[in-house]
């Protein structure tokens, strides 16, 4: 893994009586970054304990090796954010926002002037510059939110529920947007309970619940099963007979095999069987579980 | 050469350049602030009432220096047919404290109440970067409303003064700095309560209501506690006058008494009294605001 961005280490935070967050140990590496969770789970206020706006209770944090409560100034140089609610002045065209966003991170007037131009065009919202944001609708809202957060290029982007209050249209412009990201070199830590949003912009998720983290790790890794699907016309069963002797766990469910292999490559062995067997192949590939089983997993597990 | 276009997608440019930092930062709320208190960049019905006020605080300096060049010769002092920088402060002081009224929550409201902090908190700022920006932002326009009619007065004045123009600008440098010294009192004076109101208020509207009535009230208030003789301590409500503590301190810079009707004057208050109102009231605000907003951002 390459060095982490942020880190944290027995992190904790309490509103009161209320724990929000509980012995938080992290380290996120740089990319695209997924934090889920339900409602409640943490994740707004982990958010602001890593701009410096909220102070840990317990623990330490650090954002690209700065500490956010005790150097907020050199942290909040490098970070950008799109809150969950709006930020949005009503009485200002989205020109004179996005130029003064880009300002208040300390790019000069002129440059500001173009990186506004740039990221409006970039978010969509070219044509819509000079209107005033009270005229925005939700979706026009949340890209004039993401362009305020990413104009003064960050090197790391927290999105809060970026998706929240969009059309289907709007989401699936909104989570293509978030990809790119990636590919502009913007590290991206989105926040979202929307866990299908998270498997398809992220390569690396933090599960939070109740304060506490679930799992952390490579979205890759935690949603391949290590199990090989395979589906085939005829009767399967000469290719269960075939795979089992083999040494592989087979399952069969209806007309899918499901089996694992503990050693050796099980794509090799799948590919074997079905030339032996002659079996016609309707389908072969590793099977995946979805975010949200992984997190319901955990959750009934915790 | 190829006659046939070719599209170049420019993608993401990354900045190279240089940052500001907080210092630009800082710039950036302080620009922001001004244009929003004049209603610059905003739709014209947001300019009217600033710009109605700007005009009728300066415009009168350029009449008067108009008019003392076709009366003749003429100089700025209490004297005269114009009145000094003294009467002009003290003209102005309505209108300032009337705009004051209306940029106070304008400045501090609308970003809180619009979410617009969670920008702030992404950005090389501290909460008291933020507050000192905002009120810089005042003062450079309340600085606007006072110093430069005076300015003007002082200039054009100098210019039709037969004692030669260089020798009147630097003989009566004094006055200048009286200007200045005048407008902050009248700057902290009024605008320190502004603030406050608008930290704790939701909406400009109710906040500029309330703040006139803070100011206005409180003096009526001043006014019936100390002509009360049966009040123990009544005398001492008569600093509660706080439309009046500004003029005061003008006439003491000026070298002026203060104008009849005066409450903490007539109550036998030393024009230092009311200068220490002011500073408690700037000092109070600044921990009651700055503790506030260091929950929010």
């Amino acid at each position: 893994m390459t060095d982490p961005i942020i880190t944290t280490s027995g992190l904790g935070h309490a509103y009161g009586d209320i724990v929000a967050l509980h012995h938080v140990d992290l380290a996120i590496p740089p990319g695209r970054v997924g934090l889920v969770g339900a409602n409640g789970a943490g994740k707004t206020t982990l958010i602001k304990i890593l701009l410096g706006v909220l102070h840990p209770t317990v623990g330490a944090t650090s954002v690209f090796g700065a500490d956010p409560r005790t150097d907020p100034i050199t942290v909040r140089a490098r970070l950008g954010y799109m809150p969950e609610g709006s930020c949005l002045p009503i009485h200002q065209t989205a020109a004179d926002f996005i130029v003064y966003a880009a300002e208040l991170a300390g790019i000069p007037p002129r440059a500001a002037r173009q990186r506004a131009s740039d990221v409006l065009t970039l978010v969509g919202l070219h044509e819509e510059r000079f209107r005033y944001l009270g005229e925005f609708s939700t979706g026009m809202k949340q890209r004039a939110t993401l362009a305020q957060a990413i104009v003064h290029d960050p090197r790391l982007v927290f999105l809060d529920e970026p998706t929240a209050g969009l059309d289907p249209e709007g989401r699936d412009e909104m989570l293509d947007l978030i990809s790119r990201l990636g590919d502009f070199g913007i590290n991206v830590l989105v926040s979202s309970h929307v866990l299908p949003d998270i498997e398809r912009t992220c390569d690396w998720v933090v599960m939070l619940d109740g304060g506490r983290v679930l799992r952390t790790g490579p979205l890759e890794g935690l949603t391949d099963t290590g199990t090989v699907e395979i589906e085939v016309v005829d009767d399967p069963a000469p290719v269960v007979a075939a795979l089992t002797a083999r040494g592989a766990e087979v399952e069969l469910d209806h007309a899918t095999i499901l089996f694992t292999l503990r050693e050796g490559d099980a794509f090799i062995l799948a590919r074997d069987v079905l030339a032996d067997t002659g079996a016609g192949l309707r389908r072969l590939g590793p099977k995946t579980t979805s975010l949200e089983d992984i997190f319901l997993e955990e959750e009934s597990g915790a | 050469m190829s006659d046939r276009g070719v599209v170049f997608d420019l993608g993401y440019v990354p900045h190279e350049g240089p940052r500001l930092g907080r210092l630009g930062a800082v710039r950036a709320v302080v620009k922001d602030g001004v244009r929003r208190v004049l209603g610059l960049r905003r739709k014209a019905r947001r300019k009217v009432i600033p710009w109605l006020l700007f005009t009728l605080a300066v415009v009168p300096a350029a009449v008067f220096v108009g008019l003392a060049f076709f009366v003749g010769n003429f100089s700025p002092e209490a004297g005269s047919p114009f009145g000094g920088h003294a009467d002009y402060i003290s003209l102005v002081g309505t209108l300032v404290m009337l705009f004051i009224a209306l940029a106070g929550p304008e400045l501090l409201i609308p970003d809180r109440e619009e979410g617009v902090l969670a920008v702030y908190s992404s950005r090389p700022l501290t909460v008291g970067d933020y507050l000192l920006a905002r009120s810089g932002a005042l003062a450079i326009v309340v600085a606007g409303f006072m110093i430069l009619p005076n300015l003007l007065m002082y200039v054009g004045f100098a210019a039709l003064d037969e004692a030669g123009f260089a020798s009147t600008l630097l003989g009566n440098w004094v006055d200048l700095v009286r200007v200045v010294g005048a407008t902050a009192v009248y700057l902290f004076g009024y605008g320190a309560p502004a603030l406050l109101v608008a930290t704790y208020a939701k909406r400009n509207g109710p906040a500029t209501g309330v703040y006139l009535a803070v100011i206005l009230g409180s003096t009526g208030l001043a006014d019936g506690l100390s002509q009360a003789a049966d009040i123990p301590g009544g005398r001492w409500g008569s600093l509660l006058a706080l439309l009046q503590h500004p003029e005061i301190v003008r006439a003491w810079i000026f070298g002026r008494t203060p104008d009849p009707g005066s409450i903490p004057t007539d109550a036998g208050f030393e024009p230092w009294a009311s200068l220490a109102v002011i500073a408690a009231v700037t000092v109070l605000t600044g921990f009651l605001v700055r503790r506030r907003y260091r929950r929010l951002m």
